[in-house]
């Protein structure tokens, strides 16, 4: 087909879902009530690592209200463990607890009030164990294990001779740098409603993957995956947080024990005891010619993955992956090691193992610059992986293009130029960069179909979780431009197991990518049997027709879809169904490799920083995005600025505090994330479209993206202002302080 | 968060019964904007909520005599927008406009901040500028209690069992006084805020004070401090100037600091020194 000027791709077109998220229509999981439905409270462990003695809910059992109390022995007839990777996340705690929060019990009751009441009056007795808090611990193993052992997964990715050619290297750097726990906060903390019934488990849950919820379902009920129904309403916010299984288990567990539904919601407190970002700590060691050129990269990275599996496993692998940068190296060796401790589990959280990564690699790269005398710039250019060559050895080739981008937005930025201004004499400005891709996409598995009702309207079914990401209106966009139809013609509904196809997961900026094409193909396929139907009826070829706006024409005579549906079915109502299955072996090839994409991170910053207290503020940052072809140009920018917004909480503030195994800033007011007032003053997201991703037109995933530069661009901007090499995260004012200190002590 | 009666009082004197008849079972609820959080978070059990917002002409804003009378139930947006406030008491408004954010200062009050005692407020350091009192009526009738010792302890206060904080009276700074506060910190409360106040004549300074808050337990004045400015001609007081630097370290001597999630005892002490510099060159300039 010669090219055809798309309709809506590529337009910043409204949101479908805004009027009803804006006015408060839109249903969110705890929006939904069933009848006879009981709320859940949870009893939470105190203690970070302990044996559990003994239960006792008797008191609770007995208050009035109350329809059941889950612990461990309520168990019987089923799995009790659940767990992406590994099952080895109990669904009440058993035998043992293995972090402060960790639910050891969960009450049903007629109302909050009374389930809260009863989850005091459960009483247990612990034989308090010495908890295993921080990387040395883990490492140490001096006490009891929090598994088996303390360490969860090991994972090497190395070419070459690394250690070896180091010796023929003119130099050799090395730094380690420290990244700590962070949490989510999605606005709307997990939620779910679920209703066992023995031949039906019915779930309502802000997941982002009710796919996979619903194997786990399947496997610990002992149920079939067409007994289970996972349905996921409006979704406030996910980052990872809601990936997996979380509490759909315990609150289904809690269901089947009550003999009704259950809703069970948790607080801003309870979700940052569910699950968490890794804390790691990497060192980079680099040789490097006199020239600046790369030779040999080593570098490890030790990351707290918390009391449990969860994602540990492949955030592990995704840490070593990424650490080493978007560079060349003839020699590499990269280690991961996730190990456990008594803290909240860690897990998915946007660019899994990416920003700890960039973070280190990142302000490594500018040491290294500094100690040569050579630009950053310069530097990266020299190094930067071109496209076409492999990043990691044996995997996908880079299709991005990095350094010219990389030098034309520095152009943008002023950077060759640049000259701080001073405001006053504690006020010091300077610049930074950062440079990062990371292998995303997970696994190439989408599904979609596309019904063209007898009027002409279109449905979407495609197993993609609406997280806020936009993936509604994005896939809407596809769908109406491969129908050729008005996008108000078309309406994509919610993620609902019984109704949708599979889809993998919503996660690693794979849908617009992999559900877009399974929604591209089969809105085609569609298109391909309307295009039949115009041929039969102007008794032509389909070649020979033209679809456009909901009607289909041939040499002047044109006819709406609504009669020509009509035709079909002898006008007897009746709908055109489209579909589609990806799966690696797609026809255009462009799945077969790992990964399905590289998405590109590219950012840079101007701060300034009170030098007497050491405040740092972003005054002006540029975000670069590559989406390959941008589908919704605005959305593409807010999920770019949003991103970024969220890499300044852990570049800048966000930490979560533990003392003695204890959580010590479990709410918002202690646990600070930016606000409105941290945005800079200036902020531009660049889009790069060269239309070389594997998803529709072109098109590449970008959610994750934004967050990755933040915190190593804003840090080499604060070293270029005031030569203070910062290690470790966040800046907070103290840091940053002490960091000045020692410099100027120095 | 456990379920609690809501009583709505018409009269202080009624909501001081109600306080004494139900002992530590219950709590005056103004905007509840610590209170809440406290009960939710379980450290605040109460059964019963006694409303100070029913009480007729509570949320005045009013001068008396020259002072500034604040009812108890007047929250922070109300005072820090009412016209009188910004012409009289500009310094007041300014920082009642940067109190917490905007949800909070719709419904908190100035009378709930300084009863809570949370020791990270800017109105208790602020106010320690002023001569002002806090107006309090219990079973045995009103009393006033001089702001700075309102405050007795992190969540502790003078008042007795029963008593209820009705205003807050707040007398101008005398002629010739110029002040200045300043606020710092990351998180949502305030890690330091310093207040200076400078009387000033014949371009000498006559009367100084010197106010710190959420860096000691309670907000404090800095008496030795304040006294290294006396006899200092205010042209002098820059950012810059030796004596400033002098008054600063007497300052940061006297700061009490506590370790807390806001930072370390060394890092609040050199804040000490680095915003009682500032304040006192914003009030003098
Ligand atoms: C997110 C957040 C940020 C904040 N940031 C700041 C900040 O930057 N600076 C700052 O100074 N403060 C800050 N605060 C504190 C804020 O100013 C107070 O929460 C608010 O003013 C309290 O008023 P309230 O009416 O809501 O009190 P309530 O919560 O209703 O009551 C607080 C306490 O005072 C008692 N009380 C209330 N009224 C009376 C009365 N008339 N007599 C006797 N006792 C009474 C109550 O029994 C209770 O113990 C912040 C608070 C929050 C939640």
């Amino acid at each position: 087909m010669s090219a055809r000027a798309f309709s809506t791709v590529g337009q910043a077109v409204p949101r479908v879902d805004a009027e009803e998220k804006t006015s408060g229509r839109a249903k969110y999981t705890t929006d939904l009530a069933l009848p006879g439905m009981a709320y859940a409270k949870l009893a939470l462990s105190p203690l970070p690592h302990a044996r559990i003695v003994s239960i006792d809910a008797s008191r609770a059992r007995a208050l009035p209200g109350v329809y059941a109390v889950l612990t461990a022995a309520e168990l019987t007839g089923m799995e009790t463990h659940y767990g992406s990777d590994r099952k080895d996340r109990p669904i009440v705690a058993m035998g043992k607890v293995r972090f402060e929060g960790e639910p050891i019990a969960a009450v049903a009751a007629v109302d909050l009030a009374k389930a809260e009441e009863a989850v005091e009056l459960i009483e247990a007795e612990y034989e308090e164990l010495p908890p295993v808090i921080g990387l040395e611990a883990a490492l140490a193993g001096e006490s009891e294990p929090v598994q088996e052992t303390n360490v969860c997964h090991r994972y090497e990715v190395a070419w070459g001779d690394a250690a070896g050619a180091m010796a023929a290297c003119d130099h050799v750097f090395e730094d380690t740098f420290t990244f700590p726990m962070v949490y989510h906060y999605a606005m709307e903390p997990h939620a779910v409603i679920a209703d066992y019934q023995a031949d039906r488990l019915s779930v309502w849950s802000s997941a982002q993957h009710p796919f996979l919820v619903r194997a786990e379902l399947a496997r610990v009920f002992r149920k079939r995956l067409d007994q289970v129904r996972v349905v996921v309403p409006y979704v406030g916010g996910g980052y990872g947080s809601k990936s997996y299984t979380k509490i759909e288990p315990l609150a289904a567990a809690l269901s089947r024990l009550a003999g009704r539904p259950v809703r069970l919601a948790l607080s801003v407190e309870e979700a940052m005891k569910t699950v968490r970002r890794h804390a790691t700590r990497a060192t980079i060691r680099t040789g490097v010619q006199a020239d600046g050129t790369f030779v040999a990269r080593e570098c490890r990275v030790e990351l707290d993955t918390g009391a449990y599996t969860d994602n540990g496993v492949r955030v592990t692998e995704r840490a070593a992956d990424r650490l080493p940068g978007p560079y060349r190296f003839e020699h590499l060796r990269s280690e991961a090691v996730g190990l456990f401790t008594n803290t909240t589990p860690a897990g998915s959280f946007r660019s899994i193992g990416g920003p700890q990564g960039a973070w280190a690699c990142e302000s490594h790269t500018d040491n290294i610059a500094h100690a040569l005398g050579i630009d950053p710039l310069e530097l990266r250019l020299k190094n930067l992986v071109r496209p076409g060559e492999e990043l990691l050895r044996g995997r996908r080739r880079l299709e991005a293009d990095l350094a010219a981008p990389l030098a034309e937005v520095a152009r943008g930025f002023g950077w060759h130029d640049y000259e701080p201004v001073s405001t006053a004499p504690h006020l010091k400005r300077g610049v930074g960069m950062a440079c990062a891709v990371a292998n995303a996409g997970a696994s190439p598995i989408s599904g979609a179909f596309v019904r063209l009702h007898a009027d002409g309207s279109a449905t979407v079914h495609v197993g993609t979780t609406e997280i806020g990401q936009g993936s509604r209106s994005a896939l809407a966009q596809i769908a109406a431009e491969e129908l050729r139809l008005p996008l108000s013609s078309v309406r994509v509904i919610a993620s609902d197991t019984d109704a949708v196809p599979y889809d993998r997961s919503t996660g690693a900026s794979r849908s617009t990518t992999l559900a877009g094409l399974a929604v591209h193909d089969a809105a085609a396929d569609a298109r391909a049997q309307m295009e039949d139907a115009a041929a039969r009826y102007f008794e032509t070829f389909a070649e020979q027709v033209a679809l456009a706006e909901g009607s289909a024409s041939f040499e002047g005579e044109s006819i709406s879809y609504g009669a020509l549906i009509g035709q079909v079915f002898g006008g007897a109502g009746g709908e055109i169904v489209g579909r589609s299955a990806i799966t690696p072996d797609h026809p255009s090839g462009k799945l077969a490799e790992d990964p399905v994409f590289w998405e590109v991170s590219m950012g840079f910053a101007e701060v300034e920083v009170d030098t007497e207290t050491g405040r740092v503020r972003v005054l002006r940052y540029t975000s670069v995005a590559d989406p390959g072809k941008a589908i919704n140009p605005a959305q593409v920018e807010g999920q770019d600025e949003g991103a970024a917004m969220q890499g300044v909480g852990h570049t800048l503030f966000e930490e979560m505090r533990y003392e003695e195994g204890q959580l010590m800033n479990p709410n918002l007011i202690d646990y600070r994330v930016p606000t409105f007032g941290d945005l800079p003053d200036e902020f531009h997201t660049v889009l790069l479209e060269r239309g070389d991703g594997p998803g529709p037109y072109g098109a590449k995933g970008v959610g994750e993206g934004g967050i990755v530069a933040v915190a190593p661009a804003v840090a080499n901007a604060l070293f270029n202002a005031t030569g203070a090499r910062i290690r470790d995260l966040p800046l907070t004012p103290e840091r940053v302080w002490r960091a000045l200190r020692e410099t100027n002590d120095a | 968060m456990r379920p609690f009666t809501l009583h709505e009082p018409t009269s202080a004197a009624e909501a001081s019964a109600l306080l004494l008849e139900r002992g530590e079972a219950a709590r005056l609820y103004a905007g509840g904007t610590e209170l809440l959080l406290a009960m939710k978070g379980g450290f605040l059990p109460c059964d019963h909520l006694v409303n100070v917002k029913t009480i007729p002409g509570m949320d005045a804003v009013a001068l008396d005599g020259g002072a500034l009378v604040i009812g108890a139930a007047a929250t922070h947006t109300a005072i820090e927008s009412a016209p009188i406030v910004r012409e009289r008491f500009p310094l007041v408004a300014q920082v009642e406009r940067r109190v917490a954010n905007a949800r909070v200062r719709n419904v908190g009050t100035l009378a709930g901040n300084l009863c809570f005692a949370e020791p990270h407020s800017d109105p208790a350091a602020l106010l320690l500028l002023y001569d002002a009192e806090a107006v309090v009526e219990g079973a045995s009738g009103e009393r006033r209690i001089s702001i700075a010792d309102l405050q007795i302890a992190p969540y502790e206060t003078a008042l007795e069992p029963g008593e209820v904080m009705t205003a807050v009276r707040i007398s101008p700074l005398p002629g010739g006084a110029r002040a200045a506060y300043l606020k710092f910190g990351i998180h949502h409360r305030p890690t330091i805020g310093v207040g200076a106040m400078l009387r000033v004549a014949e371009g000498v300074v006559v009367e100084a004070r010197l106010s710190l808050g959420s860096v000691p337990p309670v907000a404090r004045r800095l008496p030795e401090a304040e006294a290294l400015l006396l006899g200092e001609r205010a042209e002098h007081l820059n950012a810059e100037s030796s004596a400033v630097a002098e008054v600063a370290d007497a300052a940061a001597a006297q700061a009490d600091a506590v370790d807390d999630l806001h930072g370390s005892t060394e890092y609040k002490r050199h804040l000490v020194g680095v915003f009682v510099r500032r304040a006192i060159a914003q009030a003098a300039a």
